[in-house]
């Protein structure tokens, strides 16, 4: 028998858009020129983040773009853009850091990029996103004191729980689990070779699945060029990925910030965990 | 970008490079006594590939661009020359697929050598340049505006060329390529022509729709290349139905880089300029890309 779903019987499954801005950060943080075959994060800027936020509006739905700060201060009107079209901005590291960080640091870092983002975008960010999955025992409770009530970083679970991270009452945060090898265009690009009519496919049996088990659909997408979805046939596999989600009944759409606060809101409806 | 606008008012344009990449190729891992076995599929690029790929480019009425390495050049002149009576484009990539980004002080006098190599053969200076690799320094794009090239095609990071401003009034053109649509990775991962057909006609669908650059690069090798019988007639096939398409029509890089500067775009400021002081202040962490388990 399959357990009773969190989520009220109108709404069968949410989809999260989760698109990692990922520029020459990615790049410049690993100490490489964003020149020549690294230039691929100078696309996200230029052509990627432009494309799928017109696909989007096409498609009238709103998506979470994850941005490093680094990033940010490189292209501060496109993402003033991404935040007047009424899409999220989320944190995603300041360099893209996907290195250990001493505590200190990695908590300058947080409070350097949620700075960065908030000048820009002109209200509080209230989720992040970790670079490549790094995160420590401390981020979370940075975070929370930044006033984020969301992270969207851990692998561990198909649907959103209460991550506690201390003792506290309030020592918990929304945790929006993803998965980078199944939902996530980066496997498929660089390492697989999926034609991308192949990983529309991959991508609908796995929206069928979870449309029929869990309800909760978290995918993470890049906009740049190389390993990333910014190019026209994966932001085409995108698009059609949305249309096959639309042509099911009870289908919503959500920011990640907007999912988190009904999160929130539903608090005792949420698994709680603790790693710690 | 929306400014970009193709000549003839055509839909879509194609552009078919090749990378020459013979025996330089296999002299990074055999010495000259020892280009057998393995190490000689640079030359079945040489003698069954490229007849082969020169047949199938006449059938298909394109001219391509094939970046060749002077030293391949200087052994095969002949072949270069050939190229040339064919209405191919002949474009530099260094002399011995250096890494251009760890040249130093030697990368101004190679890049004049590639350039001045070719030249002699051809009777005509190369207008184009294609790092190997992909890999430039701070300073390659400046040096081949200074040695007189109208366009690099090393970049992977638009939708359409465009001008990079290279020194105060100097700027050269940048014809972004794809990883999407370049033969090596995906044959290097011993993947079926099928298979890197099928990525490449997503791709090409996709591109058309939008208007967008068609960047194909196939290698001329036995090995990761596109020459053998088997690919090459995949190739061809795959060609024939983007030509099957309307208002489409191939262009070789000069003629790319040549129309972008009659655009009068304006120029975009150097890539590097703005990273400098982070890069200056971080350690090199490139071993830290993610591979499979």
């Amino acid at each position: 028998m399959p357990q009773p779903s969190i989520f009220p019987e109108d709404m069968r499954c949410a989809v999260l858009l989760g698109i990692d801005f990922d520029g020459a950060s990615h790049e410049v943080g690993r100490g490489i020129a964003p020149l020549g075959q690294h230039s691929w994060g100078r696309y996200s800027a230029r052509c990627g983040i432009p494309r799928h936020l017109e696909m989007l509006d096409r498609h009238g739905i709103h998506a979470t773009f994850f941005v490093p700060g680094y990033d940010a201060e490189q292209h501060p009107d496109i993402v003033a853009e991404i935040a007047r079209s009424h899409n999220e901005v989320g944190a995603h590291g300041y360099l893209h850091e996907a290195w250990e960080l001493a505590a200190e640091e990695e908590e300058q870092l947080l409070r350097k990029t949620d700075r960065i983002l908030q000048d820009i975008i002109g209200e509080p960010v209230r989720g992040w996103r970790s670079p490549s999955g790094r995160k420590s025992g401390g981020t979370l409770r940075v975070l929370k004191s930044l006033g984020y009530i969301y992270d969207s970083s851990d692998k561990d679970f198909d649907l959103p729980y209460r991550l506690r991270y201390g003792k506290g009452d309030d020592d918990t945060i929304i945790e929006l689990p993803n998965n980078t090898y199944s939902l996530d265009d980066f496997p498929f690009y660089k390492f697989s070779y999926t034609p991308p009519s192949e990983v529309l496919a991959q991508w609908r049996d796995e929206f069928d699945a979870i449309y029929r088990n869990d309800r909760f659909f978290v995918l993470s997408v890049h906009p740049r060029s190389g390993w990333g979805s910014g190019t026209p046939s994966r932001t085409k596999v995108l698009s059609d990925l949305i249309t096959y989600m639309k042509s099911h009944d009870g289908v919503h759409f959500f920011r990640a910030k907007d999912f988190a606060a009904w999160c929130v809101d539903h608090s005792d409806r949420l698994e709680e965990a603790a790693f710690l | 970008m929306n400014q970009y606008s193709w000549p003839g008012n055509r839909r879509c344009i194609g552009f078919l490079s090749v990378h020459f990449d013979a025996e330089s190729f296999d002299l990074r891992m055999a010495a000259g006594s020892s280009l057998f076995g393995r190490y000689s599929y640079g030359r079945y690029g040489l003698r069954a590939g490229l007849p082969r790929l020169m047949g199938m480019l006449a059938r298909r009425h394109i001219h391509a661009t094939f970046f060749v390495p002077a030293s391949d050049a200087r052994r095969h002149p002949a072949l270069v020359r050939g190229l040339v009576d064919h209405g191919h484009e002949v474009a530099a990539r260094g002399v011995d697929l250096e890494d251009f980004a760890r040249l130093g002080d030697k990368e101004f006098e190679t890049l004049k050598t590639s350039r001045d190599v070719l030249a002699d053969i051809t009777g005509t200076m190369p207008a184009g340049f294609r790092a190997p690799g992909g890999n430039l320094s701070g300073d390659t794009l400046r040096h081949l505006g200074e040695l007189g090239f109208l366009y690099d095609s090393s970049f992977q990071d638009a939708d359409y060329p465009y001008r990079i401003e290279t020194e105060q009034g100097r700027s050269i053109v940048e014809i972004p390529t794809s990883f999407a649509l370049e033969d090596a990775p995906v044959y290097s991962a011993r993947h079926t022509h099928e298979r890197l057909m099928r990525i490449w006609r997503d791709e090409f669908m996709a591109n058309y729709e939008e208007g967008v650059l068609v960047p194909l690069t196939i290698h001329l090798r036995g090995d990761i290349g596109s020459t053998r019988a088997a690919r090459t007639a995949a190739l061809e096939n795959l060609l024939e139905e983007i030509q099957g398409h309307e208002n489409i029509a191939f262009m070789t890089g000069k003629q790319l880089a040549e129309h972008t500067i009659k655009l009068g775009l304006t120029p975009e400021p150097d890539p590097l300029t703005a990273h400098l002081p982070t890069l200056k202040a971080t350690p090199y962490r490139g071993d830290l890309s993610v591979k499979p388990i």
